[in-house]
């Protein structure tokens, strides 16, 4: 499963980062790296990009770079 | 004692209040320049300490110190190269894992360290308590300071920090221990390079060979050329991914965060329940997913009113002081030193005081500008206003950040080309200021007016709409092309952005930046506008003819009317190849606006100035400026006001009868004579054309000083090639494609 696949309010834990070069170190330095978690707060009005809670927080992803990380869903927040 | 300097750099994190440190450390004693060869801005600081000449570089915010943007590059390489002293992390306690990661890479790279802990409203908001001790002993006995960026607690503890750490210059070092793996293989390339002099005399050797694992760009292959250590990096990291399953670079990167985990865990208490904040609060309507685009157009609307409406009256206030008194009185001078009517009294009014003027009268506007951007980027809603825009602005290539510059750009090019500086990435700053100039500014209005109103009258309306409409299509289609092919390499950048809390901007630091980026525009563009300006009065008053004098020439015998004629053939296929059409565009490079005065002059000769025979009179002139003064404040004043029925009356968006830029409408007065020498000298067609070509042709000369200022002269000269051929094409097909049509005539 990737980050983007997530629901709003949805706890999940970071398994592995993938993509390569800038986007990937980028990913890694904001604090995404394996067994953190990582909450989906909301998409923006026309549904990309997404906004996650990690780390105490608000980082905003496009999709298509939350699809570069895989991550494994724990139970909903609520 | 008292000669010697200390140099400390300031690093941190955007947004957790570097700048309000910066400030309260060094005041007014700074210098706001660019890094050279850089787009980024460079902030210098001094501060007196006891004898002790204290230089504080503000090194750009970054999150991370690897080589992906040019600001971490300039904030390494400054730190490598220039051996501060010591090196303060500004850190939000709000925020301590994320921000601690930027500590962890300056720790390795061996400098001195002291940790400015900044307690945030939203880290008491959030109730976090943070034991500065523990956090010290957890880095290795780093100093850490407790600080308070609002009301200045902590800032003679960090002055005495800095005090001790240069008369020290006591190196600690956290070392962080990484996999077993991975420290056996540092430990082999640190040998390695230790044998290799060169690299050790200017880099750490640890940092350096983690770097070499990381595959850092900058320092793989430019740094580092020895191919025999870039070999056994290449091993090591090959044995590292086959041993463990994960790359290096992962590994150096959970290794850093697993670091910064554990002492967080030990100095930092939060409350068991986490805290709704009030900025989430904020955050869920701001963004909220049916008011957050209203809401945004309505923001970016405001500034474009503050830069467009809201400063005019000042524009008009200094233009009027400027063209008015400060003319007469410098002519009256000079007549009384008895240079009346010489060509010294017309270079000086008609050159240097209107290219001085020229440059003054887009202080207001800038300020404006900057203020509204300030206020947006410290409240932390321009992240939010990308955040909200970027699915459309990516489909022309563009970061959701350039539509604000983009919307400036109907106001006026100027503050657009600055309004750049909101976009974190330089190839996104150059491509938004590139296509920026494609939207039709104020200044451009009054010609389509003019020229409009000449030849269709009434429904000359739509054919302005339609002008602009164009811009923004020649805009949207120069940036897909640009993608395609000059950006066609180059990765997109990555949007990963952090979404930083809302808070109450601090105006002092906001009106401390905005007045010097502004007085920075007036030093550095001012000189070239003047420059252009002399020049363009020297090709006006030089005559090609006999007989004629220096200074005292008819436009046609000048050598301005010269070149204009032989110019003029390059124009014919568009329908307007008269020296005068094309002397009125070589005009337009002082401003676009200045067309329609060029045409009137040289259509319609020999309407008497006013202004220039009125006999000067000190104290009248005197209060007229007290007085005009008076009125342009009641008229700023009143603009802010009318924004509002402005925005209430119609549909937030673009409304082109507004945008009236530089008391345009003044020259838009008395044209009926011109307008029908216009209808003789241009068919209609042909009048489209040239329209057309003012639309996209080659921006004015302040803004080609902005973009120099900004992004060198490579970019400048591009930028003049590109428009002007597009200008030509774009004419000619108006007028050529016309004339098949059957509207020639």
């Amino acid at each position: 499963m990737t980050l983007d696949q997530l629901q709003s309010g949805q706890l999940a834990t970071v398994r592995a980062v993938g993509g390569k070069g800038a986007l990937r170190r980028r990913l890694m330095d904001m604090g995404l790296v394996r067994g953190v978690s990582i909450e989906l707060v909301k998409a923006a009005p026309m549904g990309d990009p997404l906004e996650y809670l990690v780390r105490g927080y608000h980082l905003s992803l496009r999709r298509a770079e939350a699809q570069l990380v895989e991550i494994e869903s724990s139970a909903p927040s609520a | 004692m008292a000669s010697q300097v200390v140099k400390i750099a300031l690093a941190g994190n955007p947004n957790v209040g570097k700048s309000t440190i910066f400030n309260a450390l060094t005041g007014s004693r700074q210098h706001v320049g660019n890094w050279p060869g850089k787009t980024v801005e460079k902030k210098e600081g001094r501060l007196y300490l006891d004898g002790v000449d204290v230089i504080v570089v503000d090194l750009p915010g970054t999150y991370s110190l690897s080589a992906y943007s040019i600001e971490e590059i300039v904030s390494r390489e400054f730190i490598i190269h220039e051996h501060p002293d010591a090196v303060i992390a500004v850190v939000d306690a709000a925020n301590l894992e994320r921000n601690l990661y930027l500590v962890t890479q300056l720790l390795e790279l061996n400098v001195p360290v002291i940790v400015a802990l900044n307690m945030s409203d939203i880290a008491r908001g959030r109730g976090l308590t943070i034991d500065a001790a523990r956090l010290s002993a957890g880095l290795n006995g780093t100093p850490v300071i407790e600080t308070v960026g609002s009301n200045g607690l902590g800032l003679e503890a960090l002055k005495q920090a800095i005090q001790q750490a240069a008369a020290s210059r006591e190196q600690r070092r956290a070392v962080i221990a990484y996999d077993a793996v991975l420290e056996r293989e540092l430990a082999l390339l640190q040998n390695a390079i230790e044998a290799i002099p060169a690299l050790t005399q200017r880099y750490q050797p640890r940092w350096l060979a983690i770097k070499l694992l990381e595959n850092d760009e900058d320092i793989c292959g430019r740094a580092v050329t020895d191919d025999a250590l870039l070999a056994a990096a290449r091993a090591a990291a090959e044995r590292i991914e086959s041993e463990t399953g994960d790359d290096a670079e992962t590994w150096i990167t959970d290794g850093r965060y697993a670091f910064i985990s554990s002492v967080v865990s030990s100095a930092v208490s939060r409350p068991r329940e986490a805290l709704e904040t009030t900025s989430d609060k904020i955050d869920r309507i701001l963004t909220h997913r049916i008011y957050g685009l209203p809401i945004f157009l309505l923001l970016m609307w405001l500034v474009f009113q503050m830069t467009a409406n809201v400063s005019a009256p000042l524009v008009d206030w200094l233009d009027a002081v400027i063209s008015g008194p400060l003319t007469r009185w410098t002519a009256a001078l000079l007549g009384a030193l008895g240079f009346g009517g010489s060509w010294l009294e017309a270079l000086l009014t008609e050159a240097v005081i209107a290219g001085v003027g020229g440059v003054l009268v887009f202080v207001p506007v800038l300020i404006a500008l900057y203020l509204a951007i300030g206020v947006l980027e410290d409240s932390g809603y321009m992240a939010r206003a990308a955040f909200v825009m970027d699915r459309v602005m990516r489909l022309v290539g563009l970061h959701g950040k350039s539509f604000l510059p983009m919307l400036v750009g109907f106001g006026c090019t100027v503050p657009a080309v600055y309004a750049t500086r909101t976009l974190e990435h330089d190839d996104d700053r150059r491509l938004t200021a590139f296509l920026v100039t494609f939207m039709s500014c104020g200044a451009r209005l009054p010609v389509y007016v003019v020229i409009g109103t000449a030849f269709f009258g009434a429904s000359s309306g739509s054919l302005v709409f339609g002008l602009y409409l164009l811009g923004i299509v020649v805009a949207l289609a120069t940036g897909w092309a640009l993608k395609r092919t000059v950006y066609r390499n180059k990765p997109p950048q990555p949007f990963v952005m952090e979404l930083p809390p809302y808070r109450a901007p601090r105006l002092r630091d906001v009106w401390r930046q905005t007045w010097s980026r502004t007085s920075g525009f007036v030093r550095k563009a001012g000189t070239l506008i003047l420059a252009t300006s002399i020049g363009i009065w020297l090709l006006m008053a030089v005559p090609t003819s006999g007989g004629a004098q220096f200074s005292a020439v008819a436009p046609e015998a000048s050598l301005f009317g010269t070149l204009s004629k032989l110019a003029a053939p390059v124009f014919a296929p568009a329908g307007f190849g008269t020296w005068q059409a094309s002397g009125a565009l070589v005009s337009g490079l002082i401003a676009k606006e200045v067309v329609v005065g060029t045409m009137s002059q040289i259509y319609t000769p020999g309407t008497p100035d006013a202004d220039q025979s009125e006999a000067p009179n000190l104290l009248n002139d005197l209060a007229g400026i007290g007085s005009s003064f008076g009125e342009a404040l009641v008229l700023t004043a009143q603009e802010v006001v009318n924004i509002v029925p402005r925005t209430l009356n119609i549909v937030p968006g673009i409304n082109m009868a507004e945008a009236d830029f530089l008391g345009a409408g003044d020259q838009a007065d008395d044209t009926t004579a011109l307008e029908a020498a216009l209808t003789q000298n241009f068919t209609p067609l042909a009048a489209v054309a040239f329209m057309v070509f003012v639309l996209l042709y080659t921006p004015c000369m302040v803004t080609i000083s902005a973009m120099r200022h900004e992004f060198g002269r490579r970019f400048v000269l591009y930028q003049i090639a590109y428009t002007l051929m597009l200008a030509w094409i774009g004419a000619v097909i108006v007028y050529q494609g016309g004339l098949l049509l059957g509207f020639g005539g």
